[in-house]
């Protein structure tokens, strides 16, 4: 049986690739965390608006945003 | 919203559309008379009015709300509240609304103008599952 030995000498280059693998890996995981953590955080869509076009009390149990244009 | 007094919040996000080129000066002109402590108002005057929105329109709409000509106008030509505007259409392109009207009734989306009864029936919905 032809058996794949992994020799002292081999050990560095195969540890090295599966680092470079990882490594090449790892933004694209990080970024994939971020974008759903950033989903998650996502501000509620009445943020930020002025407090003057606003109606009702900051407590009521429902809140229309709504999104128009005037023509 | 006198009908759910209280129990309602209504916010409301420009989201002038490329297709409506008079809208984004309307919205602009909108904020001139909320920084002049007239904003609803002067929506409701410009919903009525539509869809005539050129300058002097916006202007006279201004005026006839009881808002001063001189510093509206000025708010107006200096287009000083673009920026805000432009954040509000940023912010639906955000959230996927991409037309109008589009309605958020405790963030479940509700397009376009329905009928009363349609909306009565999303907001009771809303008002059972926040209690």
């Amino acid at each position: 049986m032809n058996r794949v030995r992994i020799t002292p000498t081999r050990w560095p280059r195969v540890y090295t690739f599966w680092t470079m693998c990882l490594l090449a890996l790892l933004p694209i995981v990080a970024g994939g965390a971020g974008l759903a953590g950033g989903a998650r955080a996502q501000a509620p869509p009445e943020s930020g608006t002025d407090p003057g076009m606003i109606k009702g009390p900051a407590d009521a149990p429902v809140t229309i945003v709504e999104f128009s244009d005037y023509q | 919203m006198n009908e759910y007094d209280g129990r309602v919040r209504l916010v409301f996000k420009d989201l002038p559309l490329p297709s409506h080129a008079l809208a984004r000066p309307a919205a602009e002109a909108a904020r001139c008379a909320g920084a002049l402590g007239r904003y609803w108002p002067y929506h409701d005057r410009l919903f009525a009015s539509q869809p005539a929105f050129e300058r002097d329109d916006l202007i006279r709409y201004a005026v006839e709300t009881g808002l001063p000509r001189e510093p509206f106008s000025r708010c107006l030509a200096e287009r000083r509240f673009a920026s805000a505007v432009e954040a509000d259409v940023a912010q639906a392109g955000a959230l996927g609304v991409r037309s109008t009207p589009t309605f958020l009734i405790n963030g479940r989306p509700f397009v376009g103008a329905q009928p009363i009864e349609n909306f009565r029936a999303v907001i009771d919905d809303a008002l059972r599952v926040a209690r």
